[in-house]
């Protein structure tokens, strides 16, 4: 007799607005697809050293390609169906909204299937994420840019924005160290750097084969090469966390303040959204606060190094 | 909120009522421990008759009903060089019934992770908002320690809410789904009397904690603890097994594992409930593990608890169920490690020099 | 299938059986709802449970059962030297299993036990690792027909998927299984690798380890844990050493 009465009644988000619409991953609103990303198609491959490749990818949908706006220093979440998602930082100029250009070392999962995969293929991103390198608030001052390996991928972002702003920067300095020769990547773009966008450009490396001209040895060596103005100066240093804890300790010796030098963290995240906590040091989320901090903040981070 | 008194048989009606037209879950023994006493569990009921109102406390929490333990996100299905991606948020309507008053703050602690944060997680609105709650109040446990959390009450997250004053029960209703129901039974306006029996019961229940755990400038604490040898010591008890995790009410971390259907014709993007106990949980592509030690991660998992989440949202996320604590088979819970954590600083305190004297 | 460019070729798959009941071979022909899928994704050619044709050309080869005969060993060998990957297929293939037993009492007394006065060649049960090198392990008794798919698919799609490194006990308790610890018993569903979905403790049986253990699981405590809790330490061993999963801390302990 009391049948219907006492049936609770179901309410079926798969109907709601928000469902249909595509998530835009930099606006906060009530619900998000928080699951779906943008389709789309990797346009070119470049290898680019034995290790590492170079993956250009455009979102198909114009809406959605739209939506995609970055900033330097932000990540993405690269999902290739079947294989999984893993964090890429976005290496790219910000202002092309034609293509996302992101570089990957063969590692896990998803980048194994990345290598495998063909031109045209079809992958989706999520994002953009994270935090990032503060552009504006170094406009006046001198900017030192330190590469150690694969930091180069992240460090590529801010320096073509400081390619497209010139004028607001003063001396721009990039400090670029590899193990082996081969292993500098993007050298094809070393001319360009130097000469388009006035980078004084510096590279070194640990173990020189016989084509090896220039400097040998730990990055921090470059330092004897140059002098700047540390007061008028702000870092950004990606690269293995050994080698961002001797530069940053370096740099704070010659003055840079702590807030003023910029790294980038690496972990494994899952989710990219603050949830699954697999990024999370001490209290605090790489994906939400970081990967971008500044050295200060990274001092305070329990195991953060 | 509308408070009203039900007799202890009129309710089990209403109960019965809701169960037998609904998917509804509610405290049952499933086991009799060795002691004798018997183990319940949140388990799906059909009748008032297979409910324990009167039961303990459950071995797990109540979570795996918001954030199962292993989700599907999404399924991709591939056609030659392109794929499709379907994502569903499927939550039936579900009653949950027994919730104590830290078990339903657990919720609301998880609402505060899962909705209010950047990105709204649609997977468990959906189950949010089709989970209709009845909580009901308990004589703390001896290991009982939600009142040093401040969780032992509670005045939101539920749709009604049940004092237990002898034959009847003070109901707290805070829904009008749960308001609509309950109209067709007999309901009455408490008394006097109805509402003397119910702050009596409220203050036995708060003078009945027996454990308390002293939290005050935990975080900090927990900051100038990093070091500590006792988390080598604490760590060197720990299984690693993630078990704590599983049973806590407000545990949420997990991972995401894509899997190709066997056919290779689409694949299940999953979420799974991890633990920061298990050992691969801060270990990054190429192998190098960020808590590489059983220590690590114990530490980390109380900073967690109670020091992260302080800092961010400004609550700690432990609710004082101390289910972790008898999950354990290490013996390692809440209480002791955070005692442990205070004497080690109390006693080296007693080393520091006096101050000098006022002259 | 065409995905993201590439092409996904079937695998040329064997299975050789030595000491052990077959079981784990006969897993694979279980779980017939997706039994054509995954057959879809081999191409047999040599499995006696499932085809009667035999090849010599294979990439996979999964080896069931432990070495208890020197000519097992020769066989393996050659096996080994066919073979790109080598599985290492089920407990008496990862650990010696059951078979391992035997290797407790003198060898002639065994044989005497189960053959009389029958004249047998054996030797102590041992793991192929022990002979040749292994280059993938899926352990369990029988294995889990829903790993080894997974872990084919893996091989398949170019995606090695790993067992899990935690122990039991996670699965068990996403299971609202009761701890059999709480019901007095010796579990060793904290120190063995999970990937099972805790079958046994699901069933009310402790686990005995079939899958050996967990990555850096914590034996120290364990034992502490078992004596504290006033468990016998006898039964214990007898669990740990029942599939030789845990010979490697067994012999460090005494």
């Amino acid at each position: 007799m009391h049948d219907m009465r006492f049936t609770l009644p179901g309410q079926d988000l798969n109907r709601e607005p928000f469902a249909l619409k595509p998530p835009d991953f930099q606006k906060k609103c009530e619900v998000m697809i928080t699951d779906r990303g943008y389709k789309c198609r990797l346009t070119n491959i470049v290898t680019i050293s034995s290790q590492e490749k170079l993956f250009l990818l455009r979102i198909i949908n114009p809406q959605e390609r739209e939506l995609f706006n970055f900033r330097p220093g932000q990540f993405l979440m690269l999902e290739v169906p079947g294989y999984g998602e893993a964090p890429i930082s976005i290496s790219s100029d910000n202002s092309n909204h034609e293509f996302i250009e992101i570089c990957i070392r063969k590692a896990g999962h998803v980048t194994s299937a990345m290598f495998e995969a063909k031109q045209g293929a079809v992958v989706s991103i999520r994002g953009p994420f994270g935090t990032a390198f503060p552009m504006e608030a170094m406009e006046g001052s001198n900017v030192l840019l330190v590469a150690g390996g694969l930091g180069i991928a992240p460090v590529r972002a801010p320096l073509y924005w400081i390619g497209n702003h010139r004028d607001r920067y003063k001396n721009v300095y990039l400090l670029y160290g590899a193990k082996e020769p081969s292993q500098l990547l993007f050298s094809y773009q070393f001319e360009e750097w130097k000469k388009v966008s006035k980078v004084e450009l510096m590279t070194i490396v640990e173990n020189p084969d016989a084509s090896w001209a220039g400097r040998t040895g730990m990055i921090t060596e470059l330092f004897n090469d140059f002098s700047f103005d540390a007061k008028k100066t702000f870092a950004i240093v990606c690269g293995p966390p050994v080698m961002f804890k001797f530069v940053c300790n370096y740099l704070d010796g010659k003055g840079i303040p702590m807030n003023r030098m910029f790294v980038s963290l690496e972990r494994r995240m899952h989710c990219g959204m603050g949830k699954c906590c697999r990024c999370m040091v001490g209290s605090t989320f790489t994906c939400l606060d970081g990967p971008v901090f500044d050295y200060w903040s990274v001092m305070n981070l329990k195991e953060a190094i | 909120m509308i408070y009203k008194v039900i007799s202890k048989t009129e309710f089990r009606k209403f109960i019965d009522a809701l169960v037998k037209h609904n998917t509804a879950y509610g405290p049952r023994a499933v086991d009799t421990g060795k002691d004798g006493k018997p183990i319940y569990q949140f388990m799906p009921v059909t009748s008032a008759d297979e409910i324990d109102f009167d039961y303990t406390v459950t071995h797990s929490s109540a979570k795996h009903l918001f954030l199962p333990y292993r989700d599907e996100l999404s399924r991709f299905r591939f056609n030659d060089e392109d794929w499709e991606q379907e994502v569903r948020y499927e939550a039936p309507p579900l009653i949950l019934i027994g919730l104590r008053p830290c078990d339903i703050n657990a919720i609301n602690i998880l609402d505060e992770v899962m909705l209010h944060g950047p990105y709204p997680s649609p997977y468990y609105l959906a189950r949010r908002k089709n989970t209709f709650i009845i909580g009901m109040d308990h004589l703390p446990l001896p290991d009982c320690f939600c009142k040093s959390m401040n969780r032992h009450t509670v005045n939101h997250g539920f749709n009604l809410f049940c004092s237990d004053i002898g034959d009847k029960y003070y109901l707290s209703i805070n829904s009008s789904k749960a308001y609509t129901f309950l109209k067709e039974f007999m309901l009455e306006e408490p008394s006097y009397e109805d509402n003397c029996l119910l702050i009596e019961r409220r203050k036995t229940i708060k003078q009945s904690f027996t454990t308390n755990i002293e939290v005050t400038g935990l975080p900090v604490f927990l900051d100038i603890e990093f070091d500590s040898p006792i988390w080598q010591k604490w760590g060197d008890k720990c299984l690693s097994c993630g078990s704590c995790a599983m049973v806590c009410p407000t545990c949420y971390c997990y991972s995401v594992e894509e899997r190709f259907d066997v056919d290779l014709k689409g694949s299940s993007r999953q979420n799974h409930l991890y633990s920061c106990n298990l050992i691969d949980f801060a270990q990054v592509a190429g192998g190098h593990n960020f808590r590489p030690r059983n220590g690590d991660r114990l530490k980390y998992r109380y900073y967690h608890h109670y020091r992260g989440f302080a800092a961010n949202d400004n609550q700690q996320i432990c609710v004082g169920c101390n289910r972790c604590g008898r999950a354990c088979l290490a013996d390692i819970n809440p209480k002791d490690v955070i005692n442990d954590l205070r004497l080690e600083r109390e006693s080296c305190m007693i080393c520091v020099s006096p101050s000098p004297d006022r002259t | 299938m065409n995905h993201l460019g590439f092409k996904i070729d079937k695998v040329k798959i064997a299975s050789f059986d030595f000491t052990c009941c077959e079981g784990c071979q006969l897993q694979l022909a279980n779980k017939e709802s997706t039994l054509p899928a995954f057959l879809g994704l081999l191409d047999i050619r040599n499995f006696r449970e499932i085809s009667s044709e035999r090849y010599d050309d294979y990439d996979i080869a999964l080896i069931e059962g432990s070495i208890t005969r020197s000519d097992e060993i020769e066989r393996l060998k050659a096996i080994r030297a066919q073979a790109k990957v080598l599985v290492a297929f089920g407990s008496c293939a990862c650990f010696g299993g059951v078979n391992s037993l035997k290797n407790k009492i003198p060898g002639e007394e065994a044989v005497r036990g189960v053959y009389g006065d029958k004249t047998v060649q054996t030797m102590p049960s041992t793991k192929i690792s022990d002979i040749v090198p292994v280059d993938l392990m899926i352990p369990g008794c029988p294995v889990s027909k829903a790993e080894v798919e997974r872990i084919i698919v893996g091989v398949v799609t170019r995606a090695p998927n790993n067992l899990p490194k935690y122990p039991v006990c996670v699965d068990c308790k996403q299971k609202l299984n009761t701890c059999l610890f709480d019901l007095g018993e010796v579990c060793l569903g904290p120190v063995t690798k999970a990937g099972c979905d805790a079958v046994c403790p699901t069933g009310k049986t402790v686990c005995l380890g079939c899958r050996g253990p967990a990555d850096d699981m914590n034996f120290p405590s364990f034992i502490q844990i078992v004596k504290e809790k006033g468990l016998s330490l006898d039964e214990m061993h007898e669990k740990l050493a029942f599939y030789n999963g845990f010979a490697d801390f067994l012999d460090h302990e005494s």
